[in-house]
C-alpha cells in the first residue's frame, strides 16, 4: 500500500527529516509519533505532495504520489483548512469536487456524516459560525468524504470533548474495517494506543522507535504494577530490589519495576498484607516509552 | 484536471459575484452613473436661484443704457440657463430703489460719466454679486466704454467694425505626412481617449486587489494545502488569473452596460437648456471621432488594442498572483501592491503627455513595454503616431512576457503558495526561480 522509503528532507541546511522508513499496508492504523518539530508535519505534506523529498522514494500501490493519486487520499491538517466564508455544504462541494467527486455523490456523502456527527442543521451555516469543535467534525467530512485509500489524520482530535473524540474513533475504525489505510499523529499517547497497530517515533526527523506496537510493548523491559490496599507500606516497597518508583493516586497504586522478573519480588513482599484486592502486572503505557525514548535525546 | 480548473474558475467568480457586496456595488454604480451622465437634468430638475431672473436696474446718468442693455443682452444669452437677467431702465432715484432692495435677485447699476475715465459704475444689491454675473457686468460694462472711446474719436462704422473685429489668420501647413485633422486628434487625445482610460486603469486595480484578497484568504485558513494536494500550483494559479481576468471583464461590460442605459434614458428625457449644449458636445465629438479618422483607425485596431488589454490584465493578474503567493498576509500584499499602482499611474500620465509630445521617442519606446502598453500604445496609435504593425508589436511583446511571467512567476507560486513565514523570502524566492 504506502511506501516510505528511505526519504530525507532539507530547508536549505536545516534536515527536517532523515532517512525515514515505514509502510502501511491495506486496513492498517499506523501512528507517526514525535514532539513539536519532530518531522511529522513534513513527512505528511511529502506524502501528500505539497513537498518533494530531497531524496528517497513515497509510493502508493507501487506508484508514485502524483495528482492522478491524490484524489484516493484524505488528509485532514493539525491547523484548521477550511474555507471559512463559505457554507458546510460549499465547503463539502468544493473539497469534493477537487477529489474528482460528482456533486450528488457529495452530497450523499455528506448528508450521511453530518447526521453521523450530529450537525445536519449546519448544514447551510457558514463555517465561521461554527464552534471550533464542529468546524473540526466538518474538516473531518471533508477528509473522508472520497472513501480515501489512504487517510492522514495530523491531529485529528484537537478541540474535541471526550464524547466526539469516541465518535472520530468509531468513524476511523470503521474506515479501518472497509480497508482505508491510515497515518495517524497525535501527542495523546493514550490515542494512539487505541488503535495503532504500528508506529514510528520521530526525534530531529529521526526515526527512533518503529515497529508493531505490542512489539514494541513486550521489548520494553519495564513493566507496571496496579495494587489496591490502604495498609500498603510504600516507604518499604520502595526498598524492593527492581522497584524503580512507586506512586499513588486516589485508586490504586502504581508500582514501577526494571523488569517482568521482579513482579514475583513485588507479589512476595505484597501478600504480607490482608487487605490486597488487586495486583495487575501490565505494560509500561506507549506515553511512558515515548517519554523515555523521546527524553534521551533532549537531554543529550 | 480540466474539470478541476473550470471548477476552480466557477468557484472564483462565483465567489467574486455572487455576492450581495458585488450586487449592492453595481446597483450604485448603475444609479450614480446614470445620475452623473444626466446631472444637468437632475438640476434643472430640482431648480435653485440660477432658474430664478435677475432685474438689473440701471440708472444711466452716462447715456449708455442702450450700448450697455444690448452688450449685457448679448453675453446673457450666451449662458442659456445659467443665469436669467431681465436689464431695465429705471427713473427712479438710487435712494428710492435702495429702499425696495430687499430682494435677492436685483441689483441696481449706476452708470455715471467720469472724466477720466469715460464711465464709473456703482452696484447696490441685497447680497454679494456672484461670480458669473460680476464677469457679465464687468465684460458689458468694459464693451460700453470701449464703443464710447471708440465714438469719440469720431471714427466712421466700418473703421469701428474693422477695429473690433479679429484678424483673420489664413494657415497653411507644407509637411505632406501631416494629418489634416491632428487638431481634431490633439482635442480627442488630451479629453476623450484618456476618459476612457480611467476604467481601465480602475479595473486594473480592482483586479490585483480581487486576486491578492483570495489568495491570502486561501493562505491564511490553510485551506492551501487541501487544494494544492488536490490540483497542482499550476491549475490553481491559471485559475486565479483566469478567473479575476473574466471578473474584471464581466466588470468592464456592465460598465459598459451602465453607460448605454444612461444614455437611453438622456435621450428618452429629451434635451434640456444644458443637455442640449452637452448633446451638442457628444454629437460633436462623435462626429470628430469620425471625421479625424480615428474610428477607422479604432475599427482597424481594435482586435489588437482588446488582445493587448487581455494581455495586459493576465499579466497584471500574474504579478498579482506571484505577490500574493509570497506574502503571508492582507496587509503585507497591500504593501508589495503600491509599486504595481505606481507602475499604473506613470503609464496613465505618459498616456496624457502623448499629446503633448508629438512624436516622442521616448513615448514611442514606452508604448512597447508591457504592463505600460496597454496604456500608451491605443493611445499613440489613435493620434496616428504608430502604425498598426506597430501597435500589433507591442501587443505580442506583452504577449510574450505575458507568458514568461507565468512560467517563471509559476516556480515563485508553488513555493510562495505554502509558505508561510517571512523569514529568509527573497532568498526562497530567487531559489524557486532556479527550480524547475
Amino acid at each position: 500500500m504506502l511506501k516510505v522509503e528511505n526519504i530525507t528532507k532539507y530547508y536549505g541546511d536545516f534536515l527536517a527529516v532523515d532517512h525515514l522508513s515505514f509502510e502501511v499496508k491495506k486496513g492498517e492504523i499506523f501512528g507517526l509519533l514525535g514532539v513539536n518539530g519532530a518531522g511529522k508535519t513534513t513527512t505528511f505534506r511529502m506524502i501528500i505532495g505539497l513537498l518533494e523529498a530531497s531524496s528517497g522514494t513515497i509510493t502508493l500501490n507501487n506508484h508514485p504520489i502524483d495528482y492522478t493519486l491524490t484524489d484516493k487520499i484524505g488528509f485532514l491538517t493539525e491547523e484548521r483548512s477550511l474555507l471559512t466564508k463559505l457554507t458546510v455544504y460549499e465547503q463539502a462541494i468544493y473539497y469534493g469536487v477537487l477529489k474528482g467527486m460528482k456533486k450528488e455523490t457529495i452530497e450523499k456523502k455528506l448528508d450521511e456524516y453530518l447526521q453521523k456527527f450530529h450537525i445536519s442543521e449546519y448544514k447551510n451555516r457558514k463555517i465561521k459560525e461554527l464552534s471550533k469543535g464542529n468546524q473540526q467534525k466538518i474538516q473531518f467530512i471533508t477528509a473522508i468524504l472520497n472513501d480515501p485509500e489512504l487517510l492522514i489524520l495530523d491531529e485529528p482530535f484537537s478541540g474535541l470533548d471526550p464524547l466526539n473524540v469516541q465518535l472520530f474513533m468509531d468513524v476511523i475504525k470503521e474506515l479501518k474495517k472497509k480497508g482505508t489505510s491510515i497515518i495517524f499523529s497525535s501527542h495523546r499517547m493514550e490515542h494512539v494506543e487505541m488503535f495503532c497497530e504500528k508506529l514510528v517515533v520521530l526525534v530531529k526527523g529521526k526515526s527512533v522507535l518503529e515497529g508493531n506496537l505490542k512489539d514494541i510493548k513486550k521489548a520494553y523491559r519495564k513493566k507496571n504494577i496496579h495494587i489496591i490496599s490502604e495498609s500498603l507500606d510504600l516507604q518499604k516497597l520502595e526498598k524492593v530490589p527492581g522497584v524503580i518508583g512507586v506512586e499513588k493516586n486516589e485508586s490504586e497504586i502504581i508500582v514501577k519495576i526494571e523488569s517482568q522478573e521482579n513482579a514475583k519480588d513485588v507479589f512476595l513482599f505484597v501478600k504480607q498484607y490482608d487487605d490486597v484486592t488487586k495486583f495487575v502486572v501490565e505494560d509500561a503505557t506507549l506515553n511512558e516509552i515515548f517519554m523515555e525514548k523521546v527524553g534521551v535525546f533532549y537531554e543529550n | 484536471m480540466k474539470t478541476k480548473l473550470k471548477f476552480l474558475i466557477g468557484q472564483s467568480l462565483k465567489k467574486k459575484t455572487d455576492t450581495k457586496w458585488f450586487k449592492i456595488a453595481n446597483i450604485l454604480i448603475f444609479i450614480l452613473l446614470i445620475a452623473v451622465l444626466n446631472m444637468d437634468r437632475l438640476i434643472s430638475f430640482f431648480g435653485g436661484d440660477f432658474q430664478n431672473t435677475v432685474n438689473v436696474y440701471i440708472v444711466d446718468d452716462a447715456n449708455a443704457y442702450d450700448l450697455f442693455k444690448n452688450n449685457f443682452d448679448t453675453m446673457a444669452s450666451s449662458l442659456e440657463d445659467l443665469g436669467n437677467y431681465k436689464v431695465e431702465k429705471s427713473s427712479k432715484s438710487i435712494e428710492q430703489l435702495k429702499e425696495n432692495l430687499k430682494e435677492e435677485d436685483e441689483i441696481i447699476v449706476h452708470i455715471k460719466p467720469s472724466l477720466n475715465n469715460f464711465i464709473e459704475v456703482d452696484t447696490y444689491s441685497f447680497d454679494p454679486l456672484d461670480m458669473l454675473t460680476l464677469q457679465v457686468l464687468q465684460s458689458s460694462l468694459n464693451n460700453v466704454k470701449s464703443t464710447l472711446v471708440i465714438k469719440n474719436s469720431n471714427m466712421s462704422e466700418e473703421e469701428i467694425a474693422a477695429l473690433t473685429s479679429n484678424v483673420d489668420i489664413h494657415t497653411t501647413v507644407t509637411n505632406p505626412k501631416l494629418d489634416e485633422n491632428a487638431e481634431g486628434k490633439d482635442i480627442l487625445s488630451s479629453g476623450l481617449i484618456l476618459v476612457f482610460i480611467i476604467p481601465f486603469f480602475l479595473l486594473i486595480t480592482m483586479l490585483t486587489q480581487m486576486i491578492g484578497a483570495e489568495i491570502n484568504d486561501e493562505k491564511s485558513t490553510r485551506g492551501m494545502e487541501i487544494i494544492i494536494s488536490n490540483v497542482s500550483p499550476k491549475i490553481h494559479f491559471l485559475s486565479k488569473i483566469i478567473s479575476a481576468t473574466l471578473f474584471v471583464l464581466v466588470q468592464a461590460g456592465l460598465l459598459i452596460f451602465d453607460v448605454i442605459v444612461a444614455f437611453m434614458i438622456r435621450k428618452m428625457l429629451g434635451n434640456s437648456f444644458i443637455s442640449s449644449d452637452v448633446s451638442g458636445f457628444i454629437g460633436d465629438t462623435l462626429a470628430m471621432i469620425k471625421n479625424t479618422g480615428v474610428l477607422h483607425l479604432l475599427l482597424q485596431g481594435l482586435p489588437i488594442i482588446l488582445l493587448l488589454f487581455l494581455f495586459s490584465f493576465l499579466t497584471y493578474a500574474i504579478v498579482a498572483g506571484v505577490l500574493a503567493s509570497m506574502t503571508t498576509n492582507i496587509e503585507d500584499y497591500q504593501q508589495l501592491q503600491t509599486p504595481l499602482m505606481i507602475i499604473l499611474m506613470v503609464g496613465y500620465y505618459i498616456a496624457i503627455m502623448a499629446s503633448t509630445f508629438q512624436g516622442s521617442l521616448f513615448i514611442k519606446i514606452v508604448a512597447y513595454i508591457p504592463m505600460l502598453s496597454f496604456l500608451i500604445a491605443p493611445v499613440i496609435y489613435l493620434l496616428g503616431q504608430i502604425t498598426i504593425w506597430e501597435l500589433l508589436l507591442s501587443t505580442i511583446l506583452c504577449g510574450v512576457v505575458c507568458y514568461l511571467f507565468f512560467y517563471f512567476g509559476l516556480r515563485i507560486y508553488k513555493v510562495g503558495i505554502l509558505n508561510y513565514s517571512s523569514r529568509n523570502l527573497w532568498k526562497k524566492i530567487f531559489k524557486s526561480m532556479k527550480e524547475k
